[in-house]
């Protein structure tokens, strides 16, 4: 494949070019994935604010209310729900259930992905 | 081209079938568990466990560390097994696969201690 990155040539991984669907199915499961690794280990540190009692831990909560800790929320909660969707299409097909649907599978999840993060970013932004 | 999305989700060179299959079952785990750290976090928690108070009192109730403890490992395995493949998936030489493995299972059994112990804090200084 012409447009297949290798560790060597790691500038091509941002040459959106010729890229199949199969692809960005792929690089968004990676880039979630990332980013929800990233928000565990975040998460793990700051809820340990709980071990050092009641103020510390109010104070970090009053903190997280501020709106760009929302923002951020919804980002965790938008890759959440598209890493956790297509990943059903990924396992399925993995153990060998309706791998030769997988295009038309992505396509249905994504869409519920778009939808159900949409609801869930306008719950968080609006309804607070 | 396109047609390759007929591509599946199979165990890497270096990962092995137990590892694939544990990071996938892991992976269909979590959609279980997330939903239940959910719908107990945030609806049937009164507030929302937004303050240090109400983050001991929910966790008087015997089940929800066995909940957490549980979803902490799994999550933690499936985070370190998916960074895991994307490194890999980059063909590194096999000295430093061997020594970033072992980061790995530092970093999935010091993260699990540290969020037993968490747990353990937060039950142990009951309702405050």
């Amino acid at each position: 494949m012409e447009n297949q990155a290798s560790a060597k040539h790691w500038l091509k991984w941002f040459d959106p070019r010729n890229r199949s669907v199969s692809t960005w199915a792929f690089i968004l499961n990676r880039v979630t994935g990332l980013g929800l690794t990233l928000y565990l280990f975040l998460h793990l540190m700051m809820l340990g604010q709980l071990a050092k009692g009641p103020e510390a831990y109010n104070g970090f909560i009053a903190l997280v209310k501020n709106p760009i800790f929302t923002f951020g929320e919804v980002l965790v909660v938008t890759a959440g729900i598209i890493h956790g969707l297509n990943g059903i299409r990924v396992g399925l097909a993995g153990v060998g259930i309706g791998a030769r649907y997988q295009r038309s599978m992505f396509y249905i999840l994504f869409l519920l992905a778009v939808i159900l993060s949409i609801y869930f970013a306008a719950k968080m932004l609006l309804g607070a | 081209m396109d047609a390759s999305i007929g591509n599946v989700s199979r165990p890497r060179s270096g990962e092995g079938f137990w590892l694939w299959i544990v990071k996938i079952l892991a992976g269909g785990l979590i959609l279980f568990l997330l939903g239940l750290h959910f719908v107990a976090n945030h609806l049937v928690a009164p507030e929302g466990l937004m303050s240090y108070k109400d983050v001991l009192a929910y966790y008087q109730n015997p089940i929800i560390p066995i909940i957490e403890i549980l979803f902490l490992v799994t999550v933690l395995a499936h985070a370190l097994l998916g960074f895991r493949g994307i490194i890999l998936d980059l063909n590194p030489p096999a000295q430093l696969l061997k020594l970033l493995d072992w980061i790995f299972i530092f970093a999935g059994v010091a993260s699990s201690a540290y969020g037993i112990w968490l747990v353990m804090v937060v039950v142990a200084r009951g309702t405050g």
